[in-house]
């Protein structure tokens, strides 16, 4: 069993990853937490440095849930990388993170959750932070 | 440091090679320049006894001078050090498949720009432009293409009095 | 008319609301470009050319000011936040600014910073003011002879002194003369290097070629090597400083200017010899040594003061002499040439308007990026998250339309795109492009000036050598060309010469990129 949950240093990503930590635990399954960034940019917030990364992996040993964590820049966009993840690994579960977004933002941003939600092959569970 | 040593080590061979392209370069435009001053009148006068020709000669003889001397230095080792910066990341290879379709699109904005008009073919450059650069939303692309060709061609018009051609959309615009 | 008056004329010009809003714009576009990554202010004022050719000549140059200081500073925010310093003289900077930051002190790193070139931009324009003037009477006083002596050495010193091979100095000069050498003789009327092309008997326009080889071709560089990374920007609040702070900066400040001023005004001073000077002269005399490597206040204040007062200086050949010893005042020389105004010492008895409105502009360009960029420190850091695909079509987008505007012909895009092309071979292989663009400006007015020199001789030779000053400045051409000759016969004989003087360069240099040097 695997759940996959993509993960950003926000609010709701961390309420993402608290749901996902319980659904694991529910499932006994082995939690998958992906946390990517295309390096579009120069700077990018929601890819986690070093300090996160390394409270985020504490955080996840503390839970005691089997876990596995998948970070680095890949040239994808992070809902492509959480669907590939999810389906390269049977994923029975995804969760995401939704912020909410004015109707402007969300005509020019999209979303990484919206893609998530219309593309993936198994369950997804959105969370709003 | 060792990114730039690893790289020497691999690749000298090419790097040679490709950097007496450069020689050939210069040795081109050396002889284009000399050849050309030297089909010009030099009338006599008092008042230009220069003439037309001396400056071009010296020219080419300075590049045909460098030709020479870079092809010595390159193939007694010499190595012309490419250019770093922020965005720049030298340990990997040139991306063709990223320069290449952003050449096309500047040329197809060349030889479109008078037929479609400057809010279309510029439109198509940017959009074209970040597509190739690597860039996955198209429909999020299209509209910042519109917008900015829209907005330079009323900004350029209205604020600075040049009317960029309009192309097709003559008359809609 | 006395200094002090034209420049209260020259407030008068810039204080008019129209000019202060391009003054503004000057500033957050230059503060925006130097914070971005991939654009200089080199780039962004060719870029903005063929805009300002509808503005009046001196609305332009108070924007081109206020890109050029605003650059300058922009650049210090990126190297202390992100420790990726934009123009090679913010290397120094980054080195302890990024430390700073690190330790929590990034909002006194930005503060120092600031205040440092605000000071330092301040004494060096009011040293531009004293000693512009002084040059200028010296200038005109020169006859063809020196000033083509003192053309060809600055020529040759940018060629020569900057950059890691001077060979390829040489060729990337090479091609500018050449570039320059395209269409009409201006005495013959013959056409030169046209291959018959109509379109070319104007020559090839400067501001096409500006665009080109800065913008076209850094695109083209950048994207066959497009970098992935994501950084974090380092978090900070409003800048500010404590009194500690300030005792240990502001005589690194004064230092700094000291040392950056002169080596400005310099042909290929640059700024990174003095923001290093600087550097190692904080860290000897500082009483807290053990702190440089770590994050010393010092280490921020001085290099940055170097670095915004020797761009002051840059100014003073630019305007008293026309001629540019870095790449923005170069292309400044270039829209002199657009606007119909002839660049040299002339320059402030024919344009005094223009030529003091730009230097009030300077004085108010400081006042309003140390009043803007203290509190929008924060913002700017924003920008660094716009992606760099949108970043560099936009360049590719401008500066087509820029090209294209001049003129409104396909044609010049294709020359456009050549020189692109060749702008991107050169980076590849190392060959600086400042002298290139220096040549297609300088080549020109260089052979102007040979004939009207031989003119007066009759033809002979001894007709350049004909004034003192002249022969002087050919000595030092020959000392200048001769010197890594002298060098290569001591290295037999003694390296540690030439050890110290390598040293220097790459160590600091190195950072967290790792650059080597070719000698």
């Amino acid at each position: 069993m695997n759940v996959v949950v993509g993960y950003v240093p926000t609010p709701e990503g961390e309420s993402a990853l608290h749901h996902a930590l319980e659904e694991a635990r529910g499932r006994k399954a082995r939690l998958l937490v992906v946390n990517t960034s295309r390096g579009d940019a120069l700077v990018d917030e929601r890819f986690a440095d070093e300090g996160q990364m390394n409270l985020l992996r504490d955080r996840l040993t503390a839970s005691g849930v089997d876990h596995e964590v998948i970070h680095g820049i890949h040239g994808r966009d992070a809902s492509e990388e959480i669907l590939s993840v999810a389906r390269d690994r049977r994923a029975d579960l995804i969760v995401v993170g939704l912020r909410r977004r004015s109707p402007v933002g969300k005509l020019i941003l999209g979303s990484t959750g919206q893609r998530v939600l219309l593309e993936a092959d198994c369950p997804v569970l959105a969370v709003k932070s | 440091m060792n990114t730039t040593a690893t790289r020497s080590a691999t690749r000298p061979r090419r790097q040679n090679r490709a950097e007496l392209g450069v020689s050939l370069l210069l040795a081109l435009v050396g002889a284009a320049v000399v050849i050309d001053a030297a089909r010009l009148n030099v009338p006599y006068s008092q008042s230009d006894p220069v003439g037309p020709r001396t400056v071009p000669f010296i020219v080419g003889g300075l590049l045909l001078v460098c030709a020479v001397t870079l092809t010595v230095n390159v193939l007694r080792g010499g190595r012309g050090e490419a250019e770093e910066g922020e965005d720049v990341d030298l340990s990997a290879p040139t991306e063709w498949r990223v320069v290449l379709p952003l050449l096309g699109a500047f040329l197809a904005n060349i030889l479109l720009i008078d037929v479609l008009g400057w809010v279309i073919s510029g439109a198509m450059l940017f959009w074209g432009s970040a597509w190739a650069l690597g860039s996955r939303h198209p429909v999020r692309d299209a509209g910042i293409s519109v917008a900015l060709a829209l907005v330079t061609f009323y900004g350029f018009y209205v604020g600075l009095g040049i009317l960029l051609p309009a192309g097709v959309l003559e008359g809609v615009l | 008319m006395d200094v002090w008056s034209s420049l209260l004329d020259g407030f008068a010009t810039a204080l008019t609301p129209m000019n202060m809003l391009y003054a503004l714009v000057g500033v957050l576009l230059g503060t925006a470009v130097g914070v971005l990554p991939g654009l200089g202010p080199a780039m962004t004022v060719a870029l903005l050319l063929p805009v300002t050719f509808a503005l009046e000549p001196a609305s332009a140059f108070i924007m081109f000011a206020g890109i050029y200081y605003g650059g300058m500073y922009g650049g210090s925010t990126t190297s202390i936040l992100l420790n990726t310093p934009g123009e090679s003289s913010s290397v120094v900077t980054a080195i302890e600014g990024h430390k700073m930051a690190k330790a929590g002190r990034a909002a006194q790193a930005l503060a120092t910073a600031a205040i440092g070139s605000f000071i330092a931009g301040t004494i060096g324009t009011l040293l531009l003011v004293v000693c512009a003037p002084v040059v200028v009477k010296f200038a005109v006083s020169l006859g063809n002879p020196s000033y083509l002596a003192i053309m060809v050495l600055s020529l040759l010193a940018v060629t020569a002194v900057l950059g890691n091979s001077r060979l390829r100095g040489f060729c990337a000069l090479g091609l500018g003369l050449a570039v320059g050498l395209v269409g009409s003789d201006p005495v013959t009327g013959q056409q030169r290097l046209t291959f018959g092309m109509p379109l070319l008997v104007d020559g090839i326009d400067i501001v096409v070629v500006a665009v080109a080889i800065f913008a076209v071709g850094e695109a083209l560089w950048v994207a066959a090597h497009l970098r992935r990374t994501a950084a974090h920007v380092i978090p900070v609040g409003q800048p500010w400083m404590g009194k500690e702070d300030w005792k240990r900066s502001w005589k690194p400040w004064l230092r700094g200017t000291a040392y950056g001023f002169p080596f400005g005004a310099l042909p290929a001073g640059g700024a990174e010899i003095p923001t290093f000077l600087s550097y190692v002269t904080e860290k000897r005399l500082s009483k807290h040594p053990e702190e440089f490597g770590h994050g010393a206040i010092e280490g921020v204040a001085g290099p940055e003061a170097a670095n915004n007062a020797s761009a002051a200086g840059t100014l003073v050949p630019m305007l008293s002499l026309g001629l540019p010893t870095n790449a923005t005042a170069a292309v400044m020389l270039a829209a002199f040439t657009q606007y119909g105004i002839q660049p040299g010492p002339l320059l402030f008895d024919r344009e005094p308007k223009l030529v003091w409105a730009l230097i009030a502009s300077l004085f108010i360009g400081n006042v309003l990026l140390l009043v803007i960029n203290l509190p929008l420190a924060p913002a700017w850091a924003k920008l660094l998250q716009i992606p760099r695909p949108y970043l560099y079509a936009g360049i590719v987008f401008f500066a087509t339309l820029g090209a294209y505007s001049v003129n409104l012909q396909a044609f010049d895009l294709a020359i456009l795109l050549v020189l692109g092309l060749l702008g991107f071979l050169m980076r590849r292989f190392g060959l600086p492009v400042l002298p290139l663009v220096l040549g297609v400006i300088l080549g020109p007015r260089l052979e102007q000036q040979l004939r009207t020199s031989l003119q007066l001789s009759q033809g002979s030779i001894s007709g350049l050598f004909s004034e003192p000053l002249a022969i002087v400045v050919y000595v030092i051409v020959a000392l200048v060309l001769a010197w890594p000759l002298a060098r290569r016969l001591r290295h037999g004989t003694s390296r540690s010469t030439i050890d110290t003087q390598q040293d220097a360069g790459p160590d600091v240099d190195a950072g967290d990129r790792g650059k080597v040097s070719s000698s």
